[in-house]
């Protein structure tokens, strides 16, 4: 069994000509919990796509739970299936309910028997705490219930691993907080977290160290007491400054 | 232009009388324009009444009151509906005939109604529908007298042809938009410049080709019946069309529904099966639903093919010695039967539209 | 070994190569099955039969032909007439299919019924059907014998419509139809043509005007030319005995296609019409009414511009569309282009050789269609990206 998540080697990403990811190397141990930030166009998102292959890189090694994402298309499948992702358009299913949002997968996928993915998600949807809306539709839901949903249903897969492409950007602001709870006890359970957002707050209540990205490169890596206290790059000095000044 | 609202400057609701005055008589122009056209369609309709009411003779046999009437002769209807109907079916098992035909009306109706609305139970209601309508037509079972496809005609005819196009060319068509929106660019390509080069052409040339020129280059055992031949090429031509409506549906899709789909380790079939198709077929429901009235109406091509369909039976009708005076009378009924069928059809397409537009977040 | 198989892009390729295989495969297997059915009947596959002459007769041609003319020949004429079809139907679909599109949204409640009542007569019933009735129709007019003309110079038998025309040769009136196209076609480039977006308006104006004069002096010029010797310079239909002399003679065939194209045709472009001028925003009817325009000039200036330019993609399709249509001739025995081609099949029996003739005809010509209307709406479509309409 593998000791890390993610080992991303000298990965290089383009889109056409334009180099979009400059030569990333990044670490990410089971249990961790990395957030990643930056400005827009620093390529967060794109890094984080890469992993579960929604984004192909041109050279360099990405591994994923000890699985090489390579060409070989089960290498591919399995760690899909391994890892979670929650993204920012929530990207719920619109023609199917709650429930059958979060059984879909597991059933198709893992092959386990209707009766039983329903228990495991009314769980998860337990867990998120809206229960009761198992039997309604997404467009009936709010954005932050529909948010919950959408991390319920990546984790009714059972993943090692739980990726989140800036999950509450798309939130107005008073449902933020009741997604970011849920990430905490998710964080607090153990799970092996890759969160790409602009949270700080949450960066520094749970994150075990925060990866500072600009023009498509890793700038800075710390634990969240240095990095927010003492940063040294001067990039990420003005990132912070403009972040965290108002 | 004109203002449409009913409130008058107090604020109440205006009478009829000046809802009316409001439609056809709000300005100068107005007047003018609406009495002349008022005029000329008095004119007209007292024309068309005369000629279809008034002067008119009803009720079967009458012939010989039709030649000397001026008005239409609608006797040629009551003498003949049967072969416009049914065509050369044999008289006795005619009833066979009527009964399929409205199983199949059945089942279009029952296709409109949302419970239907489920790839596996309009699966089985088509097909069930026309394995009973063919059951029905086809004889040799059940104790029932075969009849052949020879003998097949009339509405019948028009029926089953359109509902084998539309049963054989809904499932190729869902295959082309797959292949046309596949990501290997050999493949999207080639089936792009199929479907283009098919809806370039005519359907009456693609019709003719099957019938008559299929058999030179397909080997001895492909042949076939002439009528299945052509129910094949109609249903590839209907599949190139509805193809682009499909990819128009799933063009609409947000792209995330894929990547959703693929993040939580679906594979392409599933993909595709539980939640690409059944969004995308939501989003393209009113084209498809005007696609399948239009292949409705343009069935009646394959009159020219030498089939006794509809059309054809009406020409035979009013085609003796004894009524073929009265061809205009036998026009206006297949006209209605058509008109009946399609604008029903299209009616509940314009529904549809406005139902799910309005559903729609 | 496996992990080759479960490469994606081993997988891609092979996916491709099988499906562009599997086709080459079955059209080869296509023309292989058929040449040796030919064959087995005695029929030389190739296109040498194109130099043989037909011997049968075509009923309508604007062109020379006689039974002894090459296949060829017949063909080129069979295509003239679906063009010459397509043409006329095509421009009197739009005039009427405007007209009813303008009557249904002018507010005017008879306009907006009676236009409503059209479309949905003719766009309801087959266009075999309609074309059978008018056909039926004009067959039922009386005999040239009996029939009297109308303001002197038109008139409408059983037997065609005769109007008055120009005698001139059929040579000549090509050539005015070919300075005609090349004229707008002139005047289309320059309009659309990069080398001339840097000039402004008003240069591209003058040029336009000035290939529309060389054009309307080319056209003048032809007509004094190619003037038929020891003939009146129009030819008007008299009525002398049992027939009509002079004048032109529409057959009923050409006539009843005409017709059903069409008022088809007009249905449906009045629908394409309407929902153009229904997706025009309210606003604009506003701006011009605060601006103390009249209502007319309102619809002429604003919202007609307007509703044009929003659906003319939609009208490219529905004009090739329309044009496939023409093929309904056949059912009259209208010697179109896929007439010709089908009783050349029965004569000849080069079955295949005609079929790909066929589809190639109609192929270029749709093509050429939706090209040249494409470069129309380029020409003519809302510029720019921060559109707020």
């Amino acid at each position: 069994m593998s000791e890390h998540a993610i080992l991303i080697r000298n990965m290089n990403k383009y889109y056409g000509s334009f180099h979009v990811l400059k030569n990333i190397n990044l670490e990410v141990k089971r249990g961790e919990r990395i957030v990643i930030c930056g400005p827009s166009g620093s390529g967060k998102s794109t890094l984080i796509r890469c992993i579960n292959r929604l984004e192909e890189h041109q050279s360099g090694d990405i591994e994923v739970m000890g699985t090489m994402l390579d060409e070989n298309v089960d290498h591919i499948d399995e760690i899909r299936r391994e890892a979670g992702m929650v993204f920012q358009n929530f990207n719920l299913f619109p023609h199917m309910t709650i429930l059958e949002n979060c059984t879909l997968a597991p059933i198709l996928v893992r092959k386990i028997d209707r009766v039983e993915a329903e228990k495991t998600a009314m769980e998860y949807l337990a867990r998120v705490k809206i229960p009761e809306q198992a039997n309604k539709y997404p467009g009936e839901l709010s954005g932050g219930q529909q948010q919950r949903v959408a991390i319920a249903r990546a984790l009714c897969m059972n993943p090692e691993l739980m990726l989140f492409d800036e999950p509450t950007s798309a939130l107005d602001p008073e449902m933020i907080s009741e997604v970011l709870d849920v990430m905490v006890g998710l964080a607090e359970d153990g799970m092996t977290m890759v969160c790409v957002t602009h949270e700080m707050g949450f960066a520094r209540q749970v994150a075990d160290r925060v990866v500072f990205m600009a023009d498509g490169q890793v700038i800075e890596q710390g634990e969240p007491e240095t990095f927010f206290e003492n940063p040294q790059n001067d990039r990420t000095k003005t990132f912070l400054s403009q972040v965290l000044g108002h | 232009m004109s203002i449409s609202n009913s409130v008058s400057h107090d604020g109440m609701r205006t009478s009829m009388f000046g809802a009316i005055r409001k439609k056809y008589f709000a300005t100068r122009t107005d007047i003018i324009v609406s009495s002349v056209l008022a005029v000329a369609v008095v004119w007209l309709l007292v024309n068309v009444i005369d000629w279809a009411f008034v002067n008119a003779v009803f009720g079967a046999g009458k012939r010989e009151e039709c030649l000397a009437a001026e008005g239409a002769c609608w006797s040629v209807i009551a003498s003949r509906w049967r072969i416009v109907l049914f065509g050369l079916y044999p008289f006795e098992e005619q009833w066979r005939s009527g009964v399929a035909c409205l199983i199949m009306v059945i089942v279009a109706v029952l296709s409109c109604v949302p419970y239907f609305w489920n790839a596996k139970r309009l699966t089985v209601l088509w097909l069930s529908g026309f394995g009973i309508f063919y059951v029905l037509m086809r004889g040799g079972f059940l104790g029932l007298t075969p009849v052949f496809e020879q003998n097949w005609g009339g509405l019948a005819l028009t029926v089953f042809i359109f509902a084998a196009v539309c049963i054989l060319g809904m499932p190729l068509a869902i295959v082309f938009a797959l292949l046309r929106r596949s990501e290997l660019p050999w493949i999207s390509r080639t089936m792009g410049l199929i479907i283009d080069t098919i809806r370039s052409l005519p359907l009456l040339t693609i019709m003719f080709t099957f019938a008559i020129v299929s058999p030179f280059v397909l080997p001895d055992w492909a042949i076939g019946d002439k009528l299945y031949r052509v129910i094949v090429g109609y249903a590839i031509f209907f599949a190139c069309y509805q193809a682009e409506i499909i990819r128009g549906g799933i063009q609409a899709l947000p792209a995330g529904q894929e990547e959703a789909a693929k993040a939580l380790g679906m594979g392409y079939w599933h993909r595709v099966g539980y939640i690409v198709l059944p969004q995308a077929f939501r989003n393209a429901l009113p084209p498809t639903i005007n696609q399948i009235v239009i292949t409705f109406k343009e069935t009646s091509l394959v009159t020219i093919i030498g089939f006794f369909d509809v059309m054809a039976s009406g020409r035979a009708a009013s085609g003796n010695a004894e009524w073929s005076f009265a061809h205009v009378e036998v026009y206006f009924f297949v006209a209605l039967i058509f008109f009946v069928f399609v604008f029903s059809l299209s009616r509940y397409g314009a529904y549809l539209e406005r139902r799910l537009g309005v559903g729609r977040r | 070994m496996i992990a080759i198989l479960k490469n994606r892009h081993v997988r891609d390729t092979s996916f491709q190569a099988g499906f562009v295989g599997a086709l080459i495969i079955l059209i080869v297997a296509l023309v292989v099955t058929g040449k040796s059915n030919l064959e087995a009947q005695g029929l030389t596959s190739g296109f040498d039969f194109l130099e043989r002459s037909t011997g049968w007769r075509i009923s309508f041609s604007l062109i020379d032909y006689t039974t002894s003319s090459p296949y060829w020949l017949a063909l080129v004429v069979g295509l003239l007439n679906s063009v010459f079809l397509g043409a006329i139907s095509l421009s009197f679909a739009t005039f009427i299919g405007v007209a009813v599109g303008v009557m249904r949204t002018s507010g005017n409640g008879m306009a907006e019924l009676i236009g409503t009542t059209f479309v949905e007569i003719f766009r309801n019933v087959p266009l075999i059907l309609q074309l059978l009735f008018w056909y039926s129709l004009l067959l039922s007019l009386p005999s040239p014998r009996d029939a009297e003309p109308i303001l002197g110079a038109f008139a409408f038998t059983g037997r065609g419509i005769y109007i008055p025309g120009l005698n001139i040769t059929g040579l000549s009136f090509f050539l005015i139809v070919l300075a005609l196209v090349a004229g707008a076609s002139v005047s289309l480039w320059l309009s659309t043509a990069d080398r001339f977006k840097a000039a402004s308006v008003a240069v591209r104006r003058k040029w336009k005007f000035y290939a529309w004069i060389v054009t309307a002096i080319v056209v003048i010029a032809t007509i004094w030319w190619g003037r038929l010797p020891e003939t009146a310079f129009f030819s008007i239909p008299e009525h002398r005995g049992l027939n009509y002399r002079e004048g032109i003679r529409v057959s009923p065939e050409l006539f009843a296609c005409i017709i059903a194209i069409s008022i088809y045709g007009a249905a449906y472009i009045a629908e394409i019409i309407r929902s153009g001028f229904n997706a025009i925003p309210a606003g604009q009817g506003e701006a011009g009414h605060a601006l103390g325009l009249s209502r007319w000039q309102i619809f002429t200036r604003i919202r007609l511009p307007l509703a044009i330019r929003i659906v003319m993609p939609t009208l490219i399709n529905q004009y090739v569309w329309l044009f496939k249509a023409t093929t309904i001739g056949i059912a009259i025995s209208f010697t179109d282009f896929f007439m010709v081609v089908s009783t050349a099949i029965n004569q000849s029996g080069q079955t295949l050789e005609l079929i790909a003739i066929l589809m190639g005809g109609f192929l270029v010509i749709n093509y050429s269609i939706a090209w040249v209307l494409n470069r129309v709406n380029d020409a003519i479509k809302l510029k720019g990206t921060q559109l707020r309409i």
